[in-house]
């Protein structure tokens, strides 16, 4: 267990590109921090520099206080689980979790034990004489999690482990992960591209934009306080409706010919990208703040997702309601939009307002 | 799913050119050595006597022949084991290459296409005891060479030749087999606290051993039977029986010797030993080397 600390990490590669320009995260001892971000957002050569994969440009990595940046994968006392899973083919499930304690040189009867214990807690006691080849993906991805708890690291390193899961099996792993983490208290860096992944797994999330950390907090920070319009579109499901508007004299103006104007008490003035979620939009039977001309209705028993166009103004709207519903195509919906679930953003900063 | 032909004539059709190529370059041939491996004639062609199996009885009490049995032996160990390990250090170093690869695998790869006797002579140029460079290299540093007189001298000059032109091919299967193996793999191993050489002999090499089995019996057969070329151009089978491999054998017999009951009943040694071999091949690729 260790704190692990990211000093103006970065990441430059010797044709000139900055995949990372520079990231500073300082990450508790036993914290499961996930790292998340659309694909060539830098995630994944962010964690394979901590494993040592990649080497470090700019800045300093510690792990318990001391500088890394210069050893090998193998003196950083991590362990990684790959989206492949990376099994040794050749070799038993057995001989896969033994493998990096036998490089250590332990004796042959404590690999066992421990091969034993953490295959018992994994519930692969009966698999351990099988081949990688004979296993199906989930007990693959056990057995990859197996050999990374064998060694008891001081971190756990994690790239995209449930991406090649189906569906079912992606949530249930979701759990177990945790689950195990918990009981471990082994510090974490999780890497997926995945947000309802991110969201259910972290402690604290790392939403990465283009090599940026955009925002860094736990996700229930993130989901109440995106900090950037990327944020905000990023994290939940379906994604945050935003909108390019206007602020002037205390009123929010959205559409060319000032189709709509929403009164609100901010002070701000000038171009702004205003948000709102698709669960926080209110159906109202008078007239509205705006109306929605319905194009498309998702029912999925518990909520329904409802997609159209803002009268008036041509921009895309979601609107997600609890329970079924059944709107007729091409009506109309009278929407309002409460101010206390807004989220600004200056359009020229893209920072919070 | 089987694809069905409402024609009876036109699957024979399609087969046809293969099999007229089997049957006349192949088979019959085979056969004519068979047949002839039973007979005794005299050197014209003029008349020929059924002897039943004398042929291959004498052959069995001929000390040359068992000479040049273990002649074939030496002379293909040698060019299988250096043919390959050097092919694998090739390999090895040019997976690792970033910039120019294509270069160094190209260039690495053309002595695959130089003709057995010119590859021969190439050699034999280069190690003339008289005027080639290596042979003087080798006297500057003390060392004599003279492959017309040294057996052993030859049979080294035929190995290097014979595994110079095959180092490439097995680059080629080496540097492909290498390059299948998953990067993450590797990773895996360096994270688990494997070095470099650790990582080669626990991870790699298991992984290449069907590529590197294949390429052993591929090695074998080629040295058995495919370095005619390289032998009759540098030492013609000499000095005295040094270098007489098997194949050489049935040529000088026969077309020298002329005396080609022998050299039919040679041949039709050999070729049970091929069958052997691919006998032997196809059994182990598909049980034993399997991960």
């Amino acid at each position: 267990m260790a704190a692990v600390v990211l000093n103006k990490v970065g990441k430059k590669y010797p044709n000139g590109f900055h995949a990372i320009p520079s990231i500073d995260l300082d990450i508790k001892d036993g914290e499961f921090i996930v790292l998340v971000g659309p694909s060539g957002c830098g995630k994944s050569t962010l964690l394979r520099m901590v494993a040592g994969l990649e080497t470090i440009s700019d800045g300093e990595l510690s792990i318990n206080g001391t500088r890394m940046n210069e050893r090998e994968p193998a003196e950083r006392d991590i362990a990684m689980v790959f989206q492949s899973y990376a099994l040794y083919p050749h070799m038993s499930v057995a001989g896969n979790m033994g493998y990096g304690l036998k490089n250590r040189g332990v004796d042959k009867e404590v690999i066992e034990q421990k091969v034993n214990d953490v295959a018992a807690m994994l519930d692969l006691s009966h698999l351990l004489d099988r081949k990688p080849k004979q296993l199906s993906g989930g007990q693959r991805q056990r057995v990859a999690m197996g050999r990374a708890m064998v060694r008891d690291p001081q971190v756990f390193l994690f790239d995209e482990p449930l991406s090649n899961l189906d569906a079912k099996l992606r949530v249930q792993m979701r759990v177990e992960i945790r689950q195990l983490q918990r009981k471990l208290g082994t510090t974490t860096l999780y890497v997926t591209h995945d947000q309802v992944e991110a969201m259910t797994l972290a402690d604290r999330l790392v939403v990465l934009n283009q090599g940026h950390a955009e925002q860094v907090g736990s996700p229930l920070d993130l989901y109440e306080r995106p900090a950037t319009p990327f944020v905000a579109a990023f994290i939940g499901s379906p994604a945050m409706n935003l909108f390019s508007a206007h602020l002037q004299q205390n009123k929010l103006i959205l559409g060319q010919n000032e189709s709509i104007m929403l009164e609100c008490d901010h002070s701000f003035e000038g171009q702004v990208v205003w948000g709102i979620r698709p669960e926080h939009l209110e159906v109202t039977e008078t007239e509205g703040d705006f109306k929605m001309r319905v194009k498309a209705v998702e029912s999925l028993g518990a909520e329904t997702l409802i997609y159209g166009a803002i009268e008036g103004v041509n921009e895309e709207v979601v609107l997600r309601l609890s329970g079924p519903h059944q709107p007729e195509i091409n009506s109309n919906i009278e929407l309002n939009a409460p101010q206390d679930k807004w989220h600004l953003f200056d359009a020229n900063t893209q920072q919070r307002l | 799913m089987t694809v069905t032909f409402p024609h009876k004539t036109l699957p024979w059709l399609l087969i046809a050119p293969q099999l007229l190529v089997t049957l006349i370059f192949f088979l019959w041939p085979a056969g004519q050595a068979i047949e002839q491996a039973f007979y005794q004639e005299d050197a014209f062609g003029l008349s020929r006597e059924f002897v039943a199996l004398e042929n291959f009885i004498e052959l069995l009490q001929d000390p040359y022949y068992y000479n040049s049995i273990g002649v074939t032996l030496v002379f293909s160990m040698a060019v299988a084991v250096s043919g390959l390990s050097i092919a694998l250090v090739l390999a090895t170093m040019a997976d690792r290459i970033i910039r120019g690869q294509m270069v160094y695998q190209t260039l690495l790869i053309w002595p695959y296409a130089v003709a057995p006797a010119l590859a021969g002579v190439l050699w034999w140029i280069l190690f003339d005891p008289a005027q080639g460079p290596i042979a003087l290299w080798l006297e500057y540093m003390g060392i004599e060479w003279d492959h017309f007189v040294n057996g052993g001298d030859a049979m080294i000059l035929v190995v290097i030749a014979a595994t110079w032109k095959q180092i490439s091919y097995n680059f080629l299967f080496f540097l492909a087999g290498l390059q299948a193996i998953p990067r993450s793999l590797i990773e895996a191993a360096a994270i688990d606290g494997a070095g470099p050489v650790r990582r080669f002999w626990d991870i790699v090499f298991p992984l290449l051993s069907p590529t590197a089995f294949f390429l052993l019996v591929m090695n074998i057969v080629y040295a058995f039977f495919e370095t005619f070329g390289v032998i009759d151009a540098t030492t013609a089978g000499g000095p005295g029986q040094s270098t007489k491999i098997l194949v050489y054998k049935v040529y000088e017999d026969g077309f020298v010797g002329l005396d080609l009951g022998g050299s039919a009943a040679q041949s039709v040694i050999l070729m049970m030993i091929v069958g052997l071999m691919t006998v032997v091949q196809f059994r182990f690729i598909e049980r034993k080397v399997q991960y």
